[in-house]
């Protein structure tokens, strides 16, 4: 029997893993940035014993990888007292969020950070309320380096997020592994999931390039390409502005 | 459930075996990786466009397809070409082979952001292409790269918990059997995390001293 023969009826197998790898990477890329702008905001901020708390959070999450975490919260928590025990869809939703929380942390703080002093300075003189002043002016800006740095790290989600089929989640490496112990098709069975996850990984990168490009300084870069000042002035001259 | 002291105490020493496996993973796919990577970003740097091409689409796959599907790949099918190494050996081979693909990327940047005109002081010297390379460009990249190749080998050491998948007896993998054999899985896994937490936080400040003590001196 040909490989395409014995590997035919598994493919709808395969294909609902595939689904359930990306529903859990996009569940997981939302929750990660969710966690990040939550603890990179607080990690840039002014309040001490908040920017403290936040970093001790990002440097315990980074300590250990996503494997070791989903196995403490899959089978350690539950001994606990009082802990919930999580369906495995949830706690692997959970740790993946949690732990690319922690790395997208640095990436909004190191973004927020990298904008400017002037910029601030400017706000303050102008009067504008802090909060105007970070979601007109500083975040703006901060994104065009946040979201592409975000982008690579949701690649990264993607990827990680095949360690769920160590607590029964029936994801596409535990559909990859179901299928090589059924046929014995080792070669073809691991190409075809090295085909699926380089697909998914390069629509997550897609789906970040765009973002990008919808970003409003990507769309201001776009309007002044040249990045020099008269330029820009000449552009906001052209809109009335200046 | 509650905390076992005595339970605690009677698995540490084969957590600690564990701990063994882990760092000797780490130092040997960590010295694949490094040197491996520095010898695909050469060889992509001065081999013919072929090569380059190939190259960088090796590297390309290696970075898109998670680690458990090369060590599957590694471990299952391996036998079927006539192969049949160890758990160890295939787990320490394909996690050195990742990260000397993520390490190949910081070495290609580093050389290309080496000037034009240190190559052309060399050549004007007369320095041989050998030396040019050994005293030359690659201590130049290897100064200004030193905290990125450390920081991958902190992540290769956090990955090692991978290992587990097949078998190799790292810090998860023995917790693990310690909770599987007694069917109290609390301590074994808060003292695996807590350990790969505290054999973790030096490295971080050692990382930075070396980077600052390497990048201050310059030639």
């Amino acid at each position: 029997m040909s490989t395409v023969d014995e590997l035919g009826p598994y493919l709808p197998n395969l294909a609902a893993g595939l689904l359930t790898t990306a529903e859990i990477a996009g569940a997981s890329i939302l929750g990660a940035a969710a966690v990040a702008i939550l603890l990179g905001t607080l990690r840039a901020g002014r309040n001490t014993p908040a920017r403290a708390a936040s970093g001790g959070a990002v440097e315990f999450l980074r300590g250990t990888s996503v494997l070791v975490q989903l196995f403490w919260v899959y089978y350690a928590l539950p001994s606990i007292q009082g802990a919930p025990r999580l369906p495995p869809t949830v706690a692997a939703v959970l740790v993946l969020s949690l732990n690319g929380g922690a790395y997208g942390a640095e990436i909004v703080r190191s973004g927020l950070l990298a904008v400017p002093s002037g910029q601030r300075d400017a706000c303050h003189t102008l009067g504008l309320p802090r909060r105007v002043a970070l979601a007109r002016v500083i975040l703006p800006q901060a994104l065009g380096q946040i979201v592409p740095a975000f982008g690579s790290l949701a690649v990264d989600l993607a990827k990680w997020t095949s360690v769920v089929s160590f607590v029964s989640v029936q994801d596409l490496l535990y559909w990859g592994n179901t299928v090589r112990v059924q046929t014995n098709q080792t070669v073809p069975v691991y190409l075809l999931l090295a085909g699926c996850y380089l697909a998914l990984s390069g629509a997550v990168a897609l789906a970040f390039r765009a973002v990008e490009y919808a970003l409003p300084i990507s769309r201001a870069r776009r309007r002044a390409p040249a990045p020099g000042r008269p330029a820009r002035r000449a552009a906001l001259v052209r809109q009335g502005r200046a | 459930m509650s905390w076992d002291w005595a339970y605690a105490w009677q698995i540490m020493p084969t957590l600690l075996r564990g701990v063994g496996q882990t760092f000797l993973v780490t130092v040997l796919s960590g010295t694949i990786a490094l040197l491996g990577g520095l010898l695909i970003a050469v060889a992509g740097w001065t081999g013919p466009r072929v090569a380059q091409v190939c190259l960088r689409v090796l590297v390309e796959v290696t970075r898109g397809v998670p680690i458990l599907v090369l060590l599957f790949f590694a471990f299952y099918g391996l036998p079927g070409a006539g192969l049949r190494p160890s758990a160890f050996l295939t787990g320490v081979v394909v996690l050195g082979a990742v990260y000397a693909a993520y390490c190949s990327e910081v070495y290609r940047g580093g050389l290309a952001s080496v000037p034009g005109t240190t190559w052309d002081a060399a050549a004007a010297l007369g320095l041989p292409t050998r030396v040019t390379w050994a005293r030359v460009v690659l201590p130049t990249v290897l100064r200004a790269n030193v905290g990125a190749l450390a920081n991958y080998i902190v992540i290769l050491y956090k990955q090692t918990a991978l290992l587990f998948a097949i078998g190799v007896p790292v810090l998860l993998t023995n917790a693990q059997v310690a909770g599987y054999e007694s069917f109290r899985y609390l301590e074994p896994f808060t003292l695996a995390g807590l350990l790969y937490l505290l054999l973790n936080l030096p490295s971080v400040w050692i990382i930075r001293r070396v980077e600052r003590r390497v990048t201050r001196g310059g030639f």
